[in-house]
């Protein structure tokens, strides 16, 4: 059954079929090669989505929405700009900077991307080339999976079962998440110095800084109390998700005055759409799983690897080099679905910390939304910008090696990703 | 029979295909009200619960069980949606080197193919619907299968517009819908 799959759905994926009706149409042959009653299929889509941890997601993209409806974007970007807008390539940390922070509340890149991307992009534009913008906004925007609340993360800890729990996974994006930030910045800076950019922004002013801070506390209060509230145990992620989006409605309706209620059935029904891509992949994906665990494949590919070699350290190389190639093709969100089942049993009896991995899986599959062919980021900023998509590329390298380079960083000091979420009592 | 139109050939108004496009904007806005409601409720309930929860001590029983029920039929009848906006992500490495008659090809091609897949989750979700029926849900006295006519919905939802997809090729609803307008 699982041959038939596996050559099924690359065979239907080629074509160009969107991958959650390859994955329905690949699970569909396999249980028909099985002899196993097609019921399954709509059992197995409905048990897969019918799950509370998985709201979070809409929810958050809903906060995200009435966030950039609110006019809150314009507060982070004042607020980053009296920051570090005097820095060598200005422009860049206050994207990075504003990056970080919309990271911290809407807990997806490609939200982030399109947030960032339409509020920056004009102002960039004036003083740096839009290779240049576009790499350092889709950079910052992969932050956005990283920090704390993640959707890619939800989906995992879905995903792997009740190894690893999403505020333990949270946690552990928080230090690689400064560490990618401090690094993007550093590196914008010397691309900035030596394309010879001229300075932007104006002198750092204390007085300035303490107002925008004053304007932006609303918005910068908002990840320490839905962030700090799921990872501190006081409520699930899903429920946190939910105090984001009523946080970002009042913000939107009575501190900025910018939220109309006429903008609230677009921004839900957005959000519902976004989300529906995530769970239709969720949803025909089911029945491919249910396949392989008839067929033990996570058991056979333990024993494979096992064949193949002992050491933990090996192993992780071995699924990060599998998840840098697969990141390049596949998008992340149908590569968690299809992957995490597989791989996360295997790691467990390799003896590797769950939070470790899982972060690292994460950490993989969120650089390959800035890599080529299938990146799905470089997609959304090249409709922005409508840069060719070789130019992008061109830009987007040293951005993309930083980040496998924090990877690497974070594989061979495990700390980076655990010290915190085990300090925590994860 | 009326010829479909081509790749870069929009509908022509008053057409079978422009008749059938019209019927589907039609069902498309009833189903965009009900998921709006859909997603609405939920969202209102999960945060109706935590306020109870946290501000009030209190918890209400029937709270979790209708937000998952909201969430479901959310996700499955925003699927459709996803369709007519192209947001279902997929690789089109491959199909992007082939010549634009080829492309046009494999598009309606994965269009029929996604399809047969809705008929066949339709047909044993209608089955697994009425075997359901009787059973009754947790804490509310209403049957367990309303979560699979979300599933039937969105299934026969989706085969109508993978079928229009398939007739009138990627520019189906490009004179409508311009560039896609929903983002993941």
């Amino acid at each position: 059954m699982t041959i038939a799959v596996i050559i099924a759905f690359l065979a239907l994926a080629l074509i160009g079929m969107p991958l959650a009706f390859a994955l329905g149409l690949a699970s569909l042959i396999g249980l028909l090669a099985g002899g196993i009653d097609l019921s399954v299929m709509p059992q197995r889509m409905l048990h897969a989505v019918d799950s509370f941890p998985l709201m979070a997601i809409p929810l958050f993209m809903l906060a995200g929405e009435l966030m950039v409806r609110s006019g809150i974007m314009r507060l982070l970007i004042e607020f980053a700009d009296a920051l570090v807008g005097r820095l060598h390539g200005g422009l860049a940390h206050v994207a990075i900077v504003a990056g970080m922070i919309l990271a911290a509340v809407t807990g997806a890149a490609v939200a982030s991307a399109s947030a960032l991307g339409s509020t920056l992009v004009p102002s960039m534009r004036k003083s740096y080339d839009d290779g240049y913008s576009s790499a350092v906004i889709a950079s910052a925007a992969n932050l956005g999976a990283i920090i704390p609340p993640s959707n890619a993360m939800i989906v995992y800890a879905l995903m792997a079962g009740s190894s690893v729990s999403v505020g333990g996974l949270f946690m552990s994006g928080i230090v690689p998440g400064i560490i990618l930030t401090l690094g993007f910045m550093a590196l914008a800076s010397f691309i900035s110095w030596r394309r010879g950019f001229k300075l932007t922004g104006n002198r750092l002013n204390a007085r300035d800084l303490a107002l925008r801070t004053w304007k932006a506390l609303p918005v910068l209060l908002m990840p320490v109390v839905v962030v700090g509230g799921i990872i501190g145990g006081v409520f699930t992620a899903t429920e946190g998700a939910g105090i984001s989006v009523f946080y970002a409605f009042v913000i939107g309706m009575f501190v900025t005055r910018e939220l109309k209620l006429s903008d609230l059935p677009d921004a839900l029904f957005r959000a519902a759409v976004s989300a529906a891509m995530v769970g239709a992949l969720i949803a025909f994906a089911a029945a491919v799983t249910f396949i392989f665990t008839i067929d033990m494949v996570p058991a056979r590919i333990a024993g494979l690897l096992q064949s193949v070699t002992s050491s933990p350290e090996m192993f992780l190389i071995l699924v990060m080099l599998i998840l840098v190639t697969v990141g390049m093709f596949i998008e992340s969100n149908a590569a968690y679905i299809m992957l995490v089942p597989l791989f996360a049993p295997v790691a467990i009896s390799f003896h590797i910390d769950p939070l470790l991995f899982g972060f690292l899986f994460v950490f993989n599959l969120v650089i390959g939304m800035v890599t080529p062919p299938v990146g799905i980021v470089l997609f959304v900023m090249s409709g922005i910008t409508k840069l060719p998509m070789a130019r992008l590329i061109r830009n987007i390298w040293p951005y993309v090696l930083l980040q496998y380079g924090v990877l690497v960083l974070c594989m061979l000091f495990p700390d980076i990703v655990t010290a915190l979420p085990r300090a925590m009592g994860y | 029979m009326m010829p479909a139109p081509g790749r870069h050939e929009p509908a022509k108004a008053g057409s079978l295909f422009s008749s059938c496009q019209k019927a589907l904007i039609r069902l498309d806005s009833v189903s965009k009200g009900v998921v709006i409601l859909a997603i609405g409720v939920m969202t209102c309930l999960v945060i109706v619960q935590v306020f109870c929860r946290y501000a009030l001590s209190y918890s209400i029983d029937w709270a979790d069980e209708m937000s998952r029920l909201a969430f479901v039929w959310t996700i499955f009848l925003a699927l459709p949606h996803g369709v007519r906006f192209g947001i279902h992500v997929g690789i089109d490495v491959v199909v992007n080197k082939f010549s634009a008659r080829l492309q046009d090809l494999m598009f309606r091609l994965s269009a029929l193919l996604g399809a047969v897949l809705m008929i066949v989750v339709f047909h044993f979700g209608l089955q697994v619907t009425q075997d359901g029926w009787t059973e009754l849900m947790p804490t509310i006295n209403v049957t367990s299968a309303v979560y699979y006519i979300a599933v039937l919905v969105a299934a026969g939802h989706s085969l109508l517009h993978l079928l229009l997809l398939a007739w009138g090729g990627a520019k189906t609803w490009a004179s409508i819908d311009g560039q896609n307008e929903v983002s993941a």
